[in-house]
């Protein structure tokens, strides 16, 4: 039998893996977060966090050098900027602490009890980020093992950094807030009007406010609403940085969030009871 | 193609994978990371052929798409279909110089990144991430950038298929 012509083998071969890969696009898109591909996408995700991991502590480093390369000429200047903020938040801190007395002191009056649980967190380091320019998504090198579940909050002492979207044995997807497909529930936290933040992948995160006139500017700080059930109300998330006069159907509020994803190391995972149940009950 | 060369190129597209999940994720120019995977395909496509480039284009992007969270199959489909008409296009050019790589790779990328949104399109996903000309251009032009180390790295490792020699014997008498 005649060999087949070099052409049509090549024709075959890219029909071969055109084929395969439709079919595992369309077999990972149909299946369930349980399903069989994603079971093996957390199985190798557990396996690469720790070459991942290793990776980034050699070359972090050499980034932060080239950063600070790059930031030299306005070192001055931002020194003497967190000077000026440092002194001004000892004097609020010291004036905060005598308000926390006196509010402690009504509350114990009024026998005041605001029922709310103090969360349990988990530590966890980033072990990766994600490797196209699609998501903002990282890696983080905890995972069912140690509690952590679908939705839940990953926060740092400078605010909210996102949520949990996979969760495998030793290691864990979290979608940041900047993500275009991440949008939390928060309220501005001087007029208390409450919105959904939606990430852009962008540096800034776009604030939705519940009521068209809601009463929002520039410099007002935006913390979640704890709405919904899976995260805890009252962790910072950024400040706004640009109102836009209302142009057709919406406004555009822009908000910066206070996490600088670029130097994140830590985390803490915001352990709640049953965090994707919270959010199918809120969707039935 | 030899066997050295395969292994070579094996090797090749596991090393860039390495780097991609660990090392590009820390290097983002204006908020783009490079992609090494597309960069190797490419320059394989360029060397042996459409078919090989596609063959290391589906395996890098497989090999991603196992390891992080994303779509699976996507980066396959999209870096082995761009990878394949980067090689169909080669013969266009009249030149073997390092300019055509580097013309190929700027191609290639806009097309994977397109591609990869089509997919998102076809698939009919709720939130699709924001398609900027901007991401785009800077993701193409830092790729380049990258092609000019990837493309005369992978030309020293050639690896030229040994002849098979051949015994001359003299005709036997009688």
């Amino acid at each position: 039998m005649p060999a087949a012509p070099r052409s049509n083998r090549n024709r075959i071969i890219l029909i071969v893996i055109i084929i395969v890969c439709v079919t595992v696009v369309t077999l990972y898109v149909k299946e369930s977060d349980h399903g069989p591909l994603h079971k093996i996408q957390n199985f190798f995700l557990d396996l690469v966090s720790p070459i991942s991991n290793a990776f980034a502590k050699i070359f972090r480093p050499i980034k932060d050098g080239v950063i600070n390369l790059f930031h030299l000429p306005t070192l001055s200047k931002e020194r003497a900027d967190l000077q000026k903020q440092v002194a001004a938040l000892r004097k609020q801190s010291i004036d905060s602490k005598e308000l926390e007395k006196q509010v402690d002191e009504l509350k114990r009056l009024l026998h005041f009890n605001e029922g709310q649980a103090e969360f349990e967190t988990v530590g966890a380091g980033i072990v990766g980020q994600s490797p196209t320019n699609w998501e903002r998504l990282m890696i983080i090198n905890r995972g069912a093992s140690s509690g952590v579940k679908k939705y839940m909050s990953v926060v740092t002492d400078e605010g909210l950094v996102g949520r949990v979207i996979s969760a495998g044995s030793r290691s864990a997807v979290v979608q940041l807030v900047t993500d275009s497909r991440s949008s939390i529930g928060v309220r501005d936290q001087r007029s208390r009007e409450t919105g959904i933040v939606e990430g852009n992948n962008n540096e800034t995160i776009r604030f939705t406010p519940m009521k068209e006139d809601a009463d929002l500017k520039v410099g007002d700080i935006v913390d979640t609403s704890g709405l919904g059930g899976t995260c805890p109300p009252g962790v910072a998330v950024g400040k706004i940085t640009k109102v836009s006069k209302p142009t057709g159907l919406t406004r555009v509020v822009e908000v910066k969030p206070f996490v600088r994803f670029s130097k994140l190391d830590q985390v803490l995972i915001v352990i709640t009871p049953e965090p994707e149940s919270t959010i199918l009950r809120e969707a039935q | 193609m030899s066997r050295n060369r395969q292994i070579f190129l094996g090797t090749c597209v596991v090393l860039a994978f390495v780097l991609q999940i660990s090392v590009t994720p820390q290097f983002k120019l204006f908020g783009v990371q490079l992609d090494l995977i597309l960069v190797v395909a490419v320059v394989v496509a360029v060397q042996e052929g459409p078919i090989p480039g596609a063959i290391i284009g589906f395996a890098g992007g497989m090999l991603q798409d196992i390891a992080s969270p994303q779509v699976m199959g996507s980066s396959a489909l999209t870096k082995a279909l761009a990878a394949f008409l980067a090689g169909m296009m080669k013969d266009f050019f009249m030149t073997y110089s390092i300019l055509l790589p580097v013309v190929l790779v700027f191609l290639a990328t806009i097309f994977e990144m397109s591609m990869h949104q089509g997919v998102f399109v076809v698939l009919g996903q709720e939130q699709l991430p924001p398609f900027r000309i901007g991401t785009i251009f800077i993701s193409s032009l830092y790729n380049v950038i990258a092609v000019l180390v990837v493309y005369p790295f992978m030309r020293r490792f050639k690896f030229p298929v040994k002849e098979e020699s051949i015994t001359l014997t003299r005709p036997s008498r009688g």
